[in-house]
């Protein structure tokens, strides 16, 4: 088991090494850089910018500055965020613990929902209830995470307004709340991005979860189950969503790059002050090293929940073990 | 539903037991500004910043020594109001200003503010390792002398109608005891530039990347305590989201409402706007240079007859009145309706689509029956104007405008870029065309750099399009160094209609932008440069407020920040 674990690690160093490279090369070749902004303005000249690509070794070559960066990454180091003037590590440090509630409480969310809909679904399969919450997955299912986002914003923040729109937490009443108020605050900002995110992702669960289902009903232990006279009910829950749990330990794994892709769009669009919000204005302003950095951390967190999914499999399958 | 978000918040606050009660003698102080913005400022030091959201907050947080009248002249120094400076005297020959500091001027940490603020302000901001962009707009400026402590003594090289300006209006002064440590190179990264110690009416209290920027009120302040008791600027980068708050009222004041958010503003009669003049204008530019052969002239635009005719084939007040409604006006040239200096009623060249295509055909660009673009030896008449993705107004202007050039005959390509990848076609002058904006100064002599032949040679200029005549800029230049206001606007005009009638670009459109707030707001004037600048004037009625304007005010000032900088 060791050396298996130590084998995917080594897999997954190398392909962390791999995204970080090409995303180094992509996003240096792309035009323009960090100081193109400042060009907007009719009193700013060239000379100004050179002065400031030189003072971020950004007038080096290339191959250069990729050795400059290996070297401060095997120190430890991201790099320097131009766009916060603060240690990329500092500014993914303080965006990454909002990015793993947002995406922990949606996977979660969504694990739970997804399931709930397909034992619905399945206790329930032929009926129009069955073919209702197909339809309804099929439809979050298809739907392009920005434009649920932005829907779900107008819809409970403007038309029907109970929720905050956006932000972790109020940027005007936060600080001057007790603990209590905070606690409360920071829940209330949370709901509609996590929302989002779990209607994308439960839609995918629930129509997983039934496939699944539906594929061990026919099974002999089913059958057995049945003849001992288990209501179906409980051959539901105790029997079939046992072994039909399996595909969905490894769409655990699976959903990782989804919902860290969809929370990227919905942070921004939430104003949600995480890692995705951060990334995606470093590429608007090409600040490289943040890019990078927050790169090295997004394949980082994919490739481990690869690995999490591998191993939660192997331990849910005695028959995977062995091996 | 909207009482269900304050049951919230009211429920939030009774936890933190911070409901105030109001003083009766507090009617028109008090109360919390909440703005909705698109993100945060690029830095918090006023030599070095760029973003609007940025030049907002440490317009609040420092003073200048006066502050430019709200009729901008910028011709010696009528209009001015002092500031940190409580008066000054000019020196016979003029060739040098004497300002006097202001004895009870402190900085927010308790430091009084001395003449050697001033000098190290000035001294710093031409250092060529700060990499600032005010450098370029001092170099009349020699030097700073302080006699005492209270007295700064400004040394110009020449006498010119707005050094009082240059002096004044470009530099924010920076205390010298929390800066002088820190190498000017390193100044962005350093914590003192994120916890910004100033003079003015606002003190900084907090920054939350991505989530928002907080001051508040220097009840201390030499130049009395601002009305309103705290700012704060509440980020979200997302537009809809922006303007979402300010529209369900977590947020009292949105900067830049679009056409498309009248109506829902409308729909709230809490709500109100407000338009002004900016110091703004937006051209199609053309490149007069070819793109890939820059000592070649264009193959087309180098003309200066088919420049015209395209601009006559162009109706600027329809894109205008389509794309901005009454958010805009034509341009009137390189140049702003604010200026005191310009005329509105300068010479255009017309909207005549017959007469464009008259002078089209005189030049051999001949209507081809298969596809209705003209062409002259085989070759169209075909180029791609560039445009920014992000910019939803100029897309729209661009497909607008390849429509009324199609009625011409003219094939107008639109290529949807990136923002920096403009900004590098910009600048290494690899464009056909491009829509362009520039936000001014209160100073005109701007337009030097943008279109003059200086701004065209230099590898560094910003006239990308590589428009020259030496009579542009001669009239420019008289202009800018005359003291009658009248000969000045007549230099002026002629600049701008000699810069006109050679049509190196399309004017399009001067915005008027509208701002959204809440009707309990009292602003003052919103100045075209800097509609923020009168923020300390602004009120909320006592019989006004809500929960939030009731917060308790932070009494405790940062600390100094003399050391303790980070280097990248």
């Amino acid at each position: 088991m060791l050396r298996y674990l130590a084998q995917r690690l080594g897999q997954a160093a190398v392909i962390v090494a791999i995204v970080a490279a090409i995303t180094f090369a992509l996003i240096h070749l792309a035009p323009g850089d960090p100081f193109s902004d400042m060009m907007d303005n009719p009193n700013v000249n060239e000379s100004v910018r050179q002065t400031l690509r030189a003072q971020y070794g950004f007038d080096r070559p290339l191959p250069e500055q990729f050795v400059r960066y290996v070297n401060s990454l095997a120190h430890g180091q991201l790099g320097w965020s131009i766009s916060n003037q603060r240690p990329v590590l500092e500014v993914l440090g303080s965006a990454l613990p909002n990015t793993l509630l947002l995406m922990g409480v949606a996977l979660v969310g969504s694990f739970t929902l997804g399931i709930l809909i397909a034992l619905i679904q399945v206790a329930r399969r032929g009926s129009i209830i069955d073919y209702t919450l197909s339809g309804i997955s099929l439809f979050f299912f298809s739907m392009p995470d920005f434009w649920l986002a932005i829907l779900t914003l107008l819809t409970f923040t403007y038309w029907l307004p109970v929720f905050p729109v956006g932000g972790a937490v109020d940027p005007v009443m936060h600080e001057y709340m007790g603990l209590g108020g905070r606690f409360i605050d920071r829940l209330w900002h949370l709901a509609l991005p996590a929302l989002t995110l779990m209607l994308l992702a439960s839609a995918v669960v629930a129509r997983y979860q039934r496939a699944a289902l539906l594929d061990v009903l026919p099974a002999d232990y089913i059958r057995t189950a049945r003849l001992k006279g288990l209501t179906e009910r409980e051959i539901l829950r105790r029997h079939a969503l046992r072994n039909a749990l399996l595909p969905i330990i490894s769409l655990v794994g699976l959903s990782f790059p989804a919902l860290l892709t969809g929370a990227f769009f919905v942070e921004k669009i939430f104003a949600w002050p995480g890692m995705g919000l951060a990334v995606m204005s470093a590429i608007g302003t090409r600040d490289y090293p943040l890019v990078v950095g927050g790169v090295i951390i997004g394949s980082i967190m994919v490739t481990f929940g690869s690995l999490l999914s591998d191993l939660l499999y192997a331990w849910a399958d005695p028959r995977l073990r062995s091996h | 539903m909207a009482a269900m978000r304050y049951a919230g918040l009211l429920c939030a606050l009774a936890m933190c037991g911070c409901v105030g009660t109001e003083s009766s003698s507090a009617k028109n102080s008090g109360g919390t500004l909440a703005i909705s913005t698109g993100g945060d400022p690029d830095v918090l030091i006023p030599s070095l910043v760029q973003s609007v959201q940025a030049a907002q907050m440490t317009d609040m947080i420092y003073d200048r020594l006066a502050d430019i009248g709200d009729s901008l002249n910028i011709v010696n120094d009528k209009g001015f109001v002092p500031r940190l400076a409580d008066h000054w005297t000019w020196a016979a020959d003029s060739l040098s200003i004497t300002f006097h500091i202001n004895p009870k001027a402190k900085w927010h940490d308790g430091f009084p503010v001395r003449s050697s603020d001033v000098r190290f302000t000035v001294a710093s901001a031409k250092d060529s390792s700060l990499g600032s962009p005010v450098t370029p707009l001092i170099t009349n400026i020699d030097s700073v002398s302080t006699p005492d402590s209270l007295t700064a003594v400004y040394w110009f090289h020449a006498r010119s109608p707005q050094q009082f300006y240059d002096a004044v209006y470009q530099l924010s002064i920076m205390p010298e005891h929390v800066w002088q440590s820190i190498p000017p190179a390193s100044w962005r990264a350093s914590d003192a530039a994120r916890n910004p110690i100033g003079s003015g009416q606002y003190r900084f209290l907090r920054w939350i990347p991505r989530a928002a920027v907080e001051l508040v009120a220097d009840t201390a302040n030499y130049r009395g305590a601002p009305k309103l008791s705290r700012l704060v600027w509440s980020i979200a980068p997302d537009f809809q989201a922006a303007v979402t708050r300010f529209l369900t009222g977590e947020t009292d004041f949105f900067e830049q409402l679009r056409l498309e958010n009248l109506p829902e503003v409308a729909k709230h009669p809490e709500l109100r706007t407000k338009q002004y003049h900016a110091l703004q204008y937006s051209f199609v530019q053309f490149n007069l240079r070819d793109p890939a052969h820059h000592d070649r002239p264009h193959p087309l635009f180098s003309n200066r007859e088919l420049r015209r005719a395209l601009t006559m084939a162009t109706d600027r007040a329809t894109i205008v009145r389509s794309v901005f409604g009454a958010l805009a006006l034509p341009a009137l040239g390189p140049t702003v309706r604010a200026y005191p200096t310009t005329d509105p009623n300068l010479t255009q060249i017309p909207f005549d689509l017959p007469r464009a295509r008259q002078i089209l055909d005189s030049l051999g660009w001949r209507v081809s029956t298969s596809d209705s673009v003209r062409r002259r030896n085989g070759r169209p008449l075909q180029f791609t104007l560039s445009v920014p993705s992000s910019s939803k107004v100029r897309v729209q202007t661009a497909v607008i405008l390849q429509e009324q050039l199609r009625q011409a005959g003219v094939k107008m390509d639109v290529e949807q870029l990136d923002f920096p990848v403009i900004v590098e076609k910009d600048r290494k002058r690899t464009f056909d065309a491009t829509i362009g904006q520039w936000n001014t100064q209160p100073s005109p002599g701007a337009v030097l750099g943008s279109w003059g032949i200086g701004g065209s040679r230099a590898s560094s200029g910003n006239n990308h399009g590589s428009y020259e005549n030496p009579v542009f800029d001669a009239y420019v230049d008289s202009a800018l160094a005359s003291f009658d206001p009248a000969k000045r606007k007549a230099y002026f005009t002629s600049a701008y209609e000699t810069i006109i009638q050679d049509a190196p670009a399309i004017w399009l459109a001067e915005p008027s932008p509208t701002v959204g707030y809440h009707s309990r707001l009292q602003l003052a004037t919103l100045r075209p440069d800097a509609w923020w600048i009168h923020i300390p004037e602004w009120w909320i009625p006592a019989d006004k407020r809500i929960p939030r304007d009731n917060t308790p005010q932070s009494a405790t000032p940062p600390p100094a920040q003399p050391a303790g900088q980070k280097t990248p």
